[in-house]
Formats: C-alpha cells, structure tokens, sequence
C-alpha cells in the first residue's frame, strides 16, 4: 500500500502549459460531468466555459502577454480548487460536510451538505466552490479524484496532461522540482512559488512566467 | 531529482479494473460514486481516432456498456495523455446522436426512413449496376479502359487499414475511377514532393523521435494544436536544450512554446525558405561530405535545362505544361550520371541552385514576405546551424504547407534545404509531414486515391496496354551498380497485388496477363476537384462516400453542395447525420426540387470493430473491438465498414450472377473472401484477420494457400506470391516463422487460416527492453521502440538511415546514432544493428537513398511538374500586382476551372484585390477536428468551441469598426459566411513592396470545422475557398485566397 501520510498535491507549470485543454474534457469525462452551453468565448483567447461551476471543477485561461504593443506570449492557466491545507470553507461550514483529508483533498458529506447555504464559497479565497443553478445542488467542486488517488491512480486531469504543465505528487518532491526549475530557468520563470505560503499554504503550487496576483490571485 | 510523473504511486501502473472493488471512504463526494468507476470491468486497448500522431488508450466496458476511456500509460507515444478531443472519445460512443438505423432519403423527398439493411443493400447493388451497366466504357480510342463514367468514391482516411483496403478493391473491381480522398485535400503534395525528392512519399521520421533533435522547426503546420501529442517531445528536446522556431501567419498556440516567431503572409513560403537555401550557401553552412555521398549536388545537368524570368526550359504555355525531357542529367558512356565531385563545373546542380536562390536574397525575402529583417536572420541563423554532423534539425509541416497552389514546391524547398544541412536520415532530423487524420497514411498506401494501386504502384493508362508494356513503362533502371535501385522490383509488387485481387483467375496469359485488364484505366485528372466539376456538369450520377463530408470539407463548397444535388443516387456510410448526408435539406434550399435518393448507413466507431491503423510516423498498430452488436451500448443496427464493403460487395455480384451484363468478370472472378459466406449476414463480422494476412501477401504453390510472405524481397513476378500491398508485406507473417514460443503474446493470432504474428498488436515498449535501453545507453538515439507495433517499411522506424553513416558503416553523429556496422553480427560477415536499415548491404556497397534510380537525395528533381528548382509563384488569389521575382505571376502549370467551359466557369469566380483586399486563410483548432461530425456532435468539445469566429488583428478591426466578440462577414468571390470576431494582437497587418509600392496587407485567418449539422453549428469557410489546385496533384489553395470584411 501506499504511504497516504505524506501530503500531495499538484505542481502546475504556466510555460509548459499550451492550452490543449485536455485536463478540462478529460475531468469531465472521469467524473461524468455535462457540458455547458457556451456562445463565442466565455473569456480571452478561446476561454470557456465563462467560468467554474458545478459541472465544470477545472478552467483553462488563456492571456497574452504584450510588449511593446506587440504579442511576445501567449499565456495559460489552470484554474482549480486549491485544496489548502488549512481550508477556510472548512472553518465555514456550519454543518461540518467538509473535511480536509491529511494526504491532500479537501472534499465533502453530501449528505451533511446544506443545499442553498453557500457559506463555503463566500469564504473561500479562491472563490471554488460551486451549486448549481439557483443553487439545485450541494456543494461542487474539484475533488483532486481523490477516488483514484485511493485506488493508486492519478487523478484524471494530471495524467491526461500532453507536456506535464500539471503534475501529481507528494507535495515536498513537487516543491523540489518546482525550486529546481525556477532557480536553472530564471529567464523563463517569475522567481516565486505560489502556493507554498498563500493562505497558509496549499496542495497546488504553481510556477509561472508572471505573477499570479497579475491574474488575480490572492497575495499573501 | 528525476520524477517519473506516473510513478507517484507504484499502483498507478496496474490496470483501472484491477481497483479495490468497494470503493470505501467514509466522504463520499456524491451519492451515486459509491463504487470505483472502472472496478470490475473488461478492458481493451485502442488507438485515438482523431490525428494521426496514434496516441493509446484504455476503454473500459461492463456489461456492454462503455464506462470510462482514458489514456494508455504503456503506450510510448502517448504515455497516458491525451488531448481534449481523445479525452472526449467517450462521447463518440455514448452519444445519443449517433445513427442506429439505416435511413432512406427518396428522390424530392424532404424526410428520412428507416430501412433494413436487406432492402437498404438490394436498392443500392442495383442502383450500382444499373449506372454501371449504362455508363461503362470499354474502349476509348481503340485502346482497353474498362471503366465506370458514372461512379464516383470518396473516404477513408478515418478507417481501418483493412477496411481502406476492400475499399480499394471493391472500387477498382467496378471500374471506379473517380476515385479519391481526403488525402488528396491534405497531403498529396506531400507524397509528390517528398517521393520526388528522396524516393518515398512519407513523414520520413517518427513523433518521438522530436525528442531528438537540437532545432525544431514548425511553418506550415500548427502542431502543437493539430497534434497534441508531438508537444510531448518537443517538450522534451527542450528540456535538452532545443530551440523551437515557430513562423506562421498569426501566433498560434505553437507559437506559444516557440523561441523565435516570425509572421508573414501567408502563401510566400518558397521566397521565406529559398531565402533560408541561399543563406546557407552564402555562409556555407553545408555538410560537405553529405552533400557529396546522399544527394545529387555534383551531377551535371543537361544543357538544355534553363531558367529564365520565372519560367523553366520547355514550357508550352497553350498545353499549360513543360517537356521535362530537358531537365536531364547528363550521363556518360556507361550511362551512369556525370559528377564534378568539386561543386565547381557551372552545369553541376550546386552551381545551378547556388545561382537560382541567389536571388532570394535577404531584402528580397522580407519585401515578399514581410517578416521582419532582423528575426529572419536569426531564424537562418538558427536552423542552419545544424550544418554540423552534432546536430540535427526537423522541419514540422501540414496543411499549411500543402494546400497551396505550390504545395509540393514548398514541400520541396525543405527538402532541399535539409539535404544540404546533412539533416535527412538522421534521428532529430527529417522532414516530419504531420498527418492529421488517425489512418491517412495508409489510407493512402492503399491507394483510395484514382492515380496509384497499392504500395504506390502507378495507376495504369490507356497506352499502358497491357502488364508487360505496364512494367517496362514504370519500372525505373539504373546501369550504376552502387544504386540499389529498389523500384527495380516493380514488376512482383504489381503481379503479386493482381493475385491478390483476382486470385487463381489471374494467370500469366489472362486478359493482358494476370488479369492486368481488369483495372480501370485512367486519362488525365480525376481528383476531388475534378469529381465535383463533372458530378455539378451531371457526369457522375452516383457517388459512395465513406466517411468523408465535402459539403464542409471540400473546397468551393457552395459548388459542391450543388454538385451533389445532380446526382441520381448517393450513398453515405457514417457515424452521424452529417452535412453531406443530410445536404438536401441544407439551409436555403427546397429538398422537393433535389432528386438525389439518399442511403445513410450507420457504421461503427473506433472501438466498435477491430482492425489496424497507420500513424503519420508509419507506425501500424492494432485495434480492439471493445462492445459487440447487441451490447447495451451498441448502436442499433450499426455495422463496421468491413461488414459494409463486404455486403454491397456480395450484393452487387448477386446482381450480376442473376444477370451478367457489361464486362462481369472483374467482380465475378474477384477474389474475395473473409469468412462470412456468400449470403449477407448481419450477424456475421468478416475477420480484418484474414484482410490482413492478404495485405501482407501468401505463397502460392498449385492454386492453393501456403504460408504467409515473409518480407517483400521473396514476392515473386511469375504468380506464385499473392500481396495485397506489398509495403505491408512483413506486417501479419506465419508465427512459426519468426517469432519464438511465447503464445500469450500480444500479436499472436490462431484462426482457420493458421497461427499468425500479428506485429501490429506488438505491445513491448523500448523502456521494458533491456537490449533496447543497452544500445540507447551506447548513444543510439531513444524513441524507434522496435518492438511496439510495426512500421513499414520492414518495421524501418526511420527512413534513409543508411545516410547516417559514413562509408564504414560508422555513424556520423556517434552519440545519437540510428544505425551503425557491427562485424562481429552475421557470424562475422557483419550487419547494421540498431534501427532497420535501409537494405542489408555493408556500408559502401550501396548509396543511401535506396527508392532513387540514381541512388541519392535530389536537390534537382525533374519530377514535379513545375520544374527542378522550386520557384516563389504568388497565390492564385494575390493581393499583388505582380510577383516581385519573374513575370510569371502564378505558378504556370496549375488547371485554370475559371476558363474551363461554361459549367466549369459557373461558380468559380476569381476575387482581384480592389473587391477583396485582405488575405485569408483557414485553419484548424484543438478541440474540433477536420469537416467537425467527430467533434461538433460531441457535448464537451462544442462547450469549448461553440461557434465560427474569425481572428482579425486590432488595426483591421479598428479600420472596419468592429469589436471583439461582434458579429461580422466575410465574403470571397466565391460566397459570404457569417461569424464572431476575434480581435487580437495575434495577427498584425504586414509591410509588403508590390513593385515599388510600399502596402500595408491584412490577413484574417478562418477555422474550417463548422457546417449546418451537429450541436455546434455554423457556417462553413470553404463557401469562400477557390477551386484551384496544385500543380503536380490538384490539392485545393485552402490556405491562401482573397476576401474582404464587413460589421454584422
């Protein structure tokens, strides 16, 4: 059996990232989750859905990066409950339904869930968790496949990924990898770890070619 | 630290089904996961359906019912990823829109029915005869043609290689000449550009063989979007140290990853890369060795050749044509071709070419092209660098190379300038033409296509009489006893494929021997273009179509949607209700005044049937039926194609059992049988088995079976081999013959017929083999895995590899070799170890370049039709007055529709730029693919790209008051479409000298996918494309033409 003590998560590297969106179709898929209807583009780039929902738990966004008035990149990123370590939705929860399991996802009792309560999501900093329309259903969002991490499988969106931008592991080799890399490619990479410290720190770290906070991520 | 990302967890290796069965944490994220997804179910492996990199995957079944399909992690290309589309395969299967039922379509009707299949194939065996019977031809000019006017085929680059096969049979069988596929819309200027410059028409190395290589070039392909997977080892060359250069007309998402981007407009590629050929002989930056040994750099030229003002010696501008008689090596006494091996004699082609690409200097490239100076020069820079025996560079191309009204020049230039940087042959090198349809490859190796047989053998012509004057006429000679000259053996491959088709019937002395007359023969073009001009003309009254969709895919498709309003009859085998099916109740128009009748019948995806396919890098690899008819999620009365072909096959013969007709015998006597008896069964499958071990080809000794061909060289010309291609041959061979004791193998096979290695099916992975990983440990270049599936030819991973050695057999580039002399092998006689090499012979025996009579790479080709060198011609549709570089504004040799007869001139009017400016292009996306039935039928692939849009930089929006995400119009000469804009920094207006006029030039770039069928609708980009093809193969000019914009 596994060691399930040591905490994972995934690494997610914005400049090996392309935008396929196989990680989008591909969490669908495992966890039979409908499409959306869409029109045109619901963001920049070829972005859809519009945003997360409760059928949608991992987003692709898409930014170009200009300089001098000129397009010098094309940019992407993973969007995705963080499952912090020390989960503010958690702390929300009035009905107890969610619970951080020590190894890494942060997941829920449905049946303990409150429809129509949306305490989580008002208190989540990352603004994840999702209901569907006037609030149909509990409590929906990314669950790390924490039913495959169970069984000794990646989850579902990491391993579909084509060039590793997402990567699943336990958390300390993933940070290694992810020093490693910042550190031998400081011309390709902003010199930071989002993640490790961010609201207590939390089970996905991303490096990147910019700053997060550009992209309206929290700051510390 | 090295993390292997699947080795998380040890467990990650183990099947999905092997899965603890109750699923058994105390959170359950909803109510109704209380059980492993895949626990307990039946696992088979396929191979995507979508492009043609050939990634794995698992599909899971219980009970009949299709649970999960995911990406295989065993599988060495793809590693367990996958894109979105194969991330999506589930929905090809579990979908309600899928057509379960045959469905009737009667003259004027403006409804479906549903029909048996009895019914469905009676009416259509005789709709088949009754055209065939009125509009076949047996004499044309006194000469035998034997052929169907009536009838046209298209499809099957989507197919099982076994189901291309009977396709080819049962349409030559027929007289089917109008003959033709989605391979002449993608990549037929490929084979004719590559073939004429090295011998073979294909991708000469494989995907992860990217992982090789120091520079990567991609222009004229998008391949991180159009091939997902090939960014896994680009990704991992990067890693290395390589650089990527990305030139496109607009930055795509390649251009996302690449170092160097460079934009410029669109259809000027041969001034951008004959630019890149001057610069490396200006700073001679050539392998000179190389140069000598593998190509044709010394040869003397014939002083007859010429080139003057754009033209090249022998042009007849009435015919449209050129005499390539003068473009001639001059040969000497014994016949063998003059040499000056020091490059100076001004006839030898290095002075000549050295002379023609001196114009293309940097000024000149920058004023056509409008790419910016300075990044030009570092894109030179940094791709001939390779110039180095250390080095490698590849160059990556696709549609937007070959779709062009010089597409196999452009093909060319590359070929030409890898030669000269000692580039081919080599692992990291190449010329990687990236196919993006799962099996077009061999689709085309066996020949859907109206101008070649199987194993591209020529399709015959009237004056080819018979097979003996046949084989004189195509087989080349050589009298230089270094040249292996391997076309020599033209004559068994021929022989052989007749045996195969018309089995004991076709003996020495039969119907022009072997049975020779039965084929079809061709006169002049009868490509795709030329099915829709003389269907529209009411030529063609009946037209089958397996899974192909022109009415969104064909060029001009306003006309060829009308075009197939004049048929009598049409029958369509698909998975859904398409745009060709259904194009009599198309938007606009009243099905009562079409009189087409309509057959629509329901065929099986990807993992409903078993059979192999065919990787862009010639990898073979086998598929599995993962649900059987009447399982849960079977489609109604869906039947693969196999069965299909295979019952209309059986239909039409009973016609003409009951009543013979014209000219019988060659579907009578057509040897034809694959296990499902002569009466049509819907319950019985025919074995892609037993099509299979015929494609490989079988010994015949008194009229019976006796034993599998081992490789093509024991195919024999007097009828005692029978080989349905023989580039297969080597493929599914006797078990017995080569391949040990282990019987739980994957590709062993025990049927009626015997027990087989089926290599394709081979499972073996270079990183579970010792020997393999060894070899790699001694520098040979990783990623060939021999040992999973099997390539042609002769399991050969990568093409002309005997021009990685020097003249003992040692590899050039020793710490990434592909194969290198080993004397100690062959109990001492010695042998090439490493990849299969191009021919046993030792090192210097042999010149490298083994398909060429001369025995080298032609940097000098008198093939292509428009001459030997290849020359910048603007697009057909130019938004200049003149070509900057000659008088010869268009390329001199193309078909002109627009001046054919009256019916050719209906609907192909020419745009000038004072109607339409702006240059176009169109192109495709990640998540939809090619005509968009495949992916605009499925949920999550029209949630992430809905709608048409076109991309159009900020200053052309500005200019035409239109904002991002408004609706707007595009019109051509040719129609109008309506769609969202795009507004982005992507694509930015271009600085062009037409004469000595400074011009700023717009380009928009238009995705392709969409029509009026599906859940993702739109209108379609080819109602604004021309009907004007390539010079050499009628490939349409997709990818450049005229058009203007306007606000919503």
């Amino acid at each position: 059996m596994e060691n399930f003590s040591e905490p994972m998560g995934f690494l997610i590297d914005n400049t090996k990232c392309m935008g396929c969106r196989a990680c989008q179709t591909a969490c669908k898929q495992w966890n039979n989750l409908p499409a959306e209807k869409t029109v045109f583009f619901g963001g920049p780039g070829y972005q859809n859905p519009k945003d997360l929902s409760d059928s949608t738990f991992t987003l692709i966004k898409f930014r170009e990066v200009i300089e001098n008035n000129k397009i010098k990149d094309w940019g992407y990123w993973k969007k995705q409950c963080q499952h912090c370590i020390d989960p503010s939705c958690k702390a929300a929860c009035t009905a107890k339904a969610i619970e951080k399991i020590a190894y890494g996802p942060v997941i829920w009792d449905e049946a303990k869930c409150i429809t129509g309560c949306s305490l989580c999501k008002d208190a989540c900093p990352f603004n994840i968790p999702r209901f569907g329309d006037n609030h149909s259903t509990k409590i929906r969002k990314c669950t790390m496949c924490y039913d495959r991490i169970e069984q000794g499988i990646e989850p579902a969106c990491s391993k579909a990924c084509p060039t590793d931008a997402t990567i699943f592991g336990e958390l300390k080799d993933l940070l290694a990898i992810a020093e490693k890399r910042i550190s031998s490619k400081p011309e390709v990479y902003h010199q930071y770890i989002y993640g490790k410290e961010e609201v207590g720190g939390t089970s996905v770290l991303y490096i990147s070619g910019f700053p997060l906070e550009d992209i309206g991520y929290p700051d510390k | 630290m090295a993390m292997n990302r699947r080795s998380f967890l040890k467990r990650s290796i183990f099947s999905l089904s092997t899965a603890i069965i109750v699923f058994n944490f105390p959170y359950v994220a909803w109510a109704e996961k209380k059980k492993f997804k895949t626990t307990l179910t039946k696992e088979t492996t396929t191979i995507c359906p979508y492009c043609g990199v050939g990634c794995g995957l698992i599909v899971s079944t219980r009970e009949g019912k299709i649970i999960n399909i995911e990406g295989d992690s065993n599988h060495p290309i793809n590693e367990g990823s996958l894109c979105s589309k194969g991330s999506a395969l589930f929905q090809v299967v579990s979908n309600e829109r899928r057509l379960n039922s045959v469905l009737y379509r009667a003259p004027g009707a403006s409804k479906w029915e549903k029909k048996e299949w009895t019914w469905a194939l009676e009416k259509i065996a005789k709709n088949i005869k009754d055209t065939r019977e009125r509009t076949f031809v047996k004499e044309k000019d006194g000469k035998i043609v034997n052929r169907t006017d009536g009838i046209a085929q298209l499809g099957g680059a989507a197919h099982d290689t076994e189901e291309c096969y009977l396709f080819t049979k049962f349409a030559r069988a027929l007289g089917i000449y109008w003959l033709d596929h989605q391979a002449r819309l993608c990549h037929s200027s490929t084979v004719a550009s590559l073939a004429a410059s090295f011998g073979r028409g294909a991708m000469t190395n494989h995907y992860n063989d990217l992982q090789n290589s120091d520079v990567i070039m991609v222009m004229g392909s998008n391949i991180v979007e159009m091939h997902p997977m090939a960014s896994k080892w680009m990704m991992k060359a990067r890693e290395k140290g390589a650089k990527i250069i990305s030139s496109d007309p607009r930055f795509t998402r390649t251009s996302s990853i690449a170092d160097i981007y460079t934009q410029f407009r669109s259809g000027t590629d041969i001034a951008y890369v004959g630019g890149m050929i001057n610069y490396t002989i200006q700073h001679d930056r050539i392998q000179k060795n190389y140069v000598l040994n593998s190509t044709n750099a010394s040869f003397i030229i014939n002083d007859k050749y010429s080139f003057n003002d754009g033209l090249f010696a022998g042009y007849n501008p009435e015919k449209r044509n050129y005499d390539k008689t003068l473009w001639k090596y001059e040969l000497d006494a014994e016949g063998i071709p003059k040499r000056d091996n020091t490059l100076q004699d001004p006839r030898c082609v290095f002075q000549l070419m050295k002379k023609h690409y001196e114009r293309y200097d940097v000024e000149t490239v920058c004023n056509i092209t409008g790419v910016n100076k300075e990044k030009y020069l570092a894109v030179c820079d940094l791709f001939t660098s390779t110039y180095t025996e250390d080095k490698s560079a590849t160059w990556c191309y696709a549609m937007g190379s070959t779709q062009h009204t010089v597409g196999v020049q452009y093909i060319r230039t590359y070929a030409v300038l890898q030669m000269l940087l000692g580039n081919i042959g080599i692992a990291g090198g190449g010329i990687n033409a990236l196919r993006g349809e799962s099996n077009v490859q061999a689709s085309t190796d066996m020949a859907l296509l109206y101008h070649i047989l199987p194993g591209y053998l020529t399709a015959p012509s009237p004056d080819d009489v018979d097979l003996k004057t046949y084989i004189e006429k195509y087989t080349p000679k050589s009298n230089d006893k270094k040249s292996a000259n391997w076309w020599g053996n033209y004559s068994k491959y021929i022989t052989s494929l007749l045996k195969a088709w018309w089995g004991e019937n076709a003996q020495k002395d039969t119907e022009g021997g072997f049975c020779y007359n039965y084929l079809p023969k061709k006169s002049g073009l009868h490509d795709h273009m030329q099915i829709f001009e003389n269907m529209y003309k009411g030529k063609i009254e009946g037209l089958i179509a397996w899974g192909q969709n022109p009415a969104v895919g064909g060029p001009n498709s306003d006309k060829e949607r009308k075009a197939l309003g004049k048929l009598k009859w049409l029958v369509v085998a698909e998975l859904w209700e398409t745009e060709t099916a259904q194009f009599w109740k198309r938007p606009g128009v009243n099905s009562a005044e079409i009189n087409t009748e309509v057959f629509l019948l329901p065929a099986c995806s990807s993992v409903e049937k078993e059979g192999s396919i065919s990787n862009s890098g010639r990898w073979a690899q086998w598929r599995y039926a993962a649900i059987h008819p009447g399982d849960a999620d079977w489609h109604g009365d869906a039947r693969s194609d196999l069965w299909i072909v295979d019952a209309l096959y059986k239909g039409i013969k009973k016609e003409y059992q009951k009543n013979a007709g014209i000219f019988p015998d060659p579907i009578l006597k057509l040897n034809w049988n694959y296990g499902t008896g002569n009466e049509i069964d819907v319950n019985k499958e025919p074995s892609a088995h037993f099509v299979a071990s015929e494609i490989n080809g079988y010994f015949i000794e008194n009229g019976q079976r006796k034993g599998q061909v081992p490789f093509f060289a024991k195919l024999a010309n007097d009828g005692t081999t029978a080989c349905g291609n023989w580039l297969y041959c080597a493929g599914y061979v006797n078990w017995s013959d080569v391949e040990g004791k282990d019987k739980t193998a994957t590709n062993y096979v025990n049927n009626e017929l015997g027990e087989f290695s089926n290599r394709y099916a081979k499972r073996i992975a270079e990183k579970d083999e010792p020997k393999a990983q060894q070899l790699i440990a001694e520098g040979r270049a990783p990623g060939m895995n021999l040992n999973w599936s099997w390539c042609w030819p002769v399991n050969r991973r990568i093409l002309y590899n005997r021009a990685s050695v020097d003249s003992e057999g040692k590899p050039l580039n020793p710490k990434r070799w592909v194969i290198r002399w080993n004397p100690a092998l062959a109990e001492g006689k010695g042998a090439f170890e490493g990849d299969i090499p191009d021919g046993p012979w030792a090192p210097n025996d042999k010149y490298p370049f083994i398909m060429n009579e001369e025995g080298v790479g032609r940097l000098f080709s008198a093939k292509p039709n428009e001459g030997p060198f290849p020359e910048h011609y603007e697009p057909f549709e130019s938004p200049l007055s003149k070509n900057p570089l000659s008088g010869q504004k268009n390329n001199p040799v193309i078909v002109l529709f627009h001046q054919g007869d009256e019916l050719n001139k209906e609907l192909n009017s020419v745009g000038i730029p004072a109607d339409f400016p702006i240059v176009a292009t169109t192109m495709r996306l990640t998540e939809h693919w090619q005509a968009g039935a495949m992916t605009r039928n499925l949920s999550w692939q029209a949630e992430l790209m809905p709608d048409l849009f076109v991309e159009i930089s900020e200053e052309l929006a500005i200019e035409k008051d239109i904002k991002n995400g408004d609706k707007l119009f595009v019109s051509s000469a040719r129609g109008k479409i309506s769609a969202y804009a795009l507004v982005t920094k992507r694509l930015e207006p271009l600085s062009i000298m037409d004469g000595n006029t400074k011009r700023i030039i717009h380009q928009v770039a238009i995705p392709w996918h969409w029509g009026y069928a599906g859940i993702a609708t739109g209108d379609s980009a080819n109602i604004l494309t021309p009907h004007v093809g390539d010079g050499n193969t009628n490939i349409p000019e997709y990818k450049t033409f005229l058009c203007n914009i306007k606000k919503a």
